[in-house]
């Protein structure tokens, strides 16, 4: 089994620290074989929108920087973990090139899902497990539930934590989640 | 006595670098012709440039003095693109080198979405007020905009004459706002194409197919998986 770690290298702080300790540790222990990437600053070029991961090279960036070696690794992970710092109740900037960088994993098409809202279709039989662990010195509750509305709202197969400074709470609620890949839906 | 000028600061925050006008530098130029008057100083902020070429401080001077400012971007996976959030996470490491400086400017948001219900810009809109209330501003309301798609193409047509009526309406109420004692609270304002949303789907996934001809490509490399070992 494969792990995929993926943190910000602009937010190592204590809580941080932490966090990715106790991650480490929990994966490890259950013999999960992890990959840990971080990204700083500049080391991804922000999504342009081009669409050429759609229309041009199907399913792969066009941009030549790191992104095509992140997600080729997430996608062939059974688990995939994302060390979110909250800013402004969204994923920091450098986090946030990662996700909108993972659009070449999707199909351009448009599609309706069950409850009337509209969706692109994914584009593999099935994905890797996805959790978002958000984590910040100063997390709101407000920005909590704004976190985990952009996240889970529109997406299955994804679950969301949040590093409120207790191991022994992020094991246990890693404990309940299913840690393999999952087909379908995004 | 005559009222101080307001000074307004109007952010584009598209990342695409086509040739054309992306829909959120058009949206800009329209809140500037809304704006354009004896009682506002305008100064525009072009999000991609200033990061692009090491900008930023400039641009976060002029945040730092303005009265209000709006916010105008495309939604990127249902919040704030990565170049946008750079460039607001940015802003606010410099606001608190500068002194932790708050000023009680009012922040608006005008988001567009490819999708065409406008309601998926919402918590993007939470993301602005987030931010605003980081910064100690004052968050007044969002302009959703969906099929964002179609009204660069369109806003000539006349099915499309409401519609952009929706969006300056909205921008002229900012700028009341702006003007007034801003105690009115405002509600978001939706903005929707009106158009068939199955047409709406077979013109979009057609284009889709379309791109894909003209860079050589038949129907089933939009399929491939080449991320995947084994699939």
């Amino acid at each position: 089994m494969k792990a995929c770690i993926i943190s910000d290298g602009e937010y190592q702080t204590e809580t941080f620290q932490n966090l990715n300790r106790t991650i480490a540790g929990y994966f490890a222990e259950k013999g999960f074989e992890t990959v840990k990437m971080q990204v700083e600053i500049g080391d991804l070029a922000f999504c342009k929108g081009c669409f050429n991961c759609w229309v041009k090279k199907p399913g792969e960036c066009v941009i030549g920087d790191d992104i095509s070696r992140i997600n080729r690794t997430a996608m062939n992970s059974d688990v995939v973990l994302l060390l979110c710092p909250v800013v402004f109740g969204q994923f920091s900037a450098n986090m946030k090139s990662v996700v909108d960088r993972w659009l070449p994993n999707m199909l351009p098409f448009f599609k309706t899902r069950p409850d009337g809202s509209t969706m692109h279709p994914p584009r593999y039989d099935d994905y890797p497990k996805q959790i978002m662990i958000g984590f910040a010195d100063d997390l709101s509750a407000e920005d909590m539930v704004l976190f985990s509305d952009i996240t889970k709202k529109h997406r299955t197969n994804v679950d969301v934590l949040f590093w409120m400074d207790s191991e022994s709470d992020t094991r246990r609620e890693l404990d309940a989640i299913r840690l393999e890949r999952a087909g379908g839906q995004l | 006595m005559s009222e101080r000028i307001k000074e307004i600061v109007l952010i584009s925050a598209s990342p695409k670098v086509e040739k054309e006008e992306p829909l959120s530098a058009y949206l800009a130029s329209l809140e500037e012709r809304r704006f354009k008057s004896d009682e506002f100083h305008v100064s525009n902020v072009n999000v991609r440039q200033c990061v692009m070429k090491n900008q930023t401080e400039e641009a976060f001077r002029t945040m730092l003095a303005t009265d209000a400012m709006i916010i105008t971007f495309p939604l990127y996976f249902f919040c704030l693109p990565g170049l946008l959030m750079r460039f607001l996470q940015d802003y606010d490491q410099y606001r608190v080198r500068q002194g932790n400086v708050t000023k009680n400017a009012r922040v608006f948001a005008v988001v567009n979405c490819g999708f065409p219900e406008p309601e998926i810009n919402e918590d993007a809109v939470r993301v602005i007020k987030s931010f605003s209330r980081r910064i100690g501003a004052e968050f007044r309301f969002g302009v959703l905009i969906g099929g964002g798609g179609m009204i660069l193409g369109a806003k000539d047509a006349p099915f499309m004459k409401k519609v952009m009526e929706q969006i300056t309406d909205a921008f002229d109420l900012m700028r009341e706002d702006v003007l007034g004692n801003g105690e009115t609270p405002l509600g978001n304002r939706y903005v929707s194409v009106r158009f068939p949303r199955k047409l709406y789907f077979f013109m979009g996934n057609y284009g889709w197919m379309s791109m894909a001809r003209q860079n050589g490509l038949q129907k089933k490399d939009l399929y491939l998986k080449p991320y995947r070992d084994r699939n």
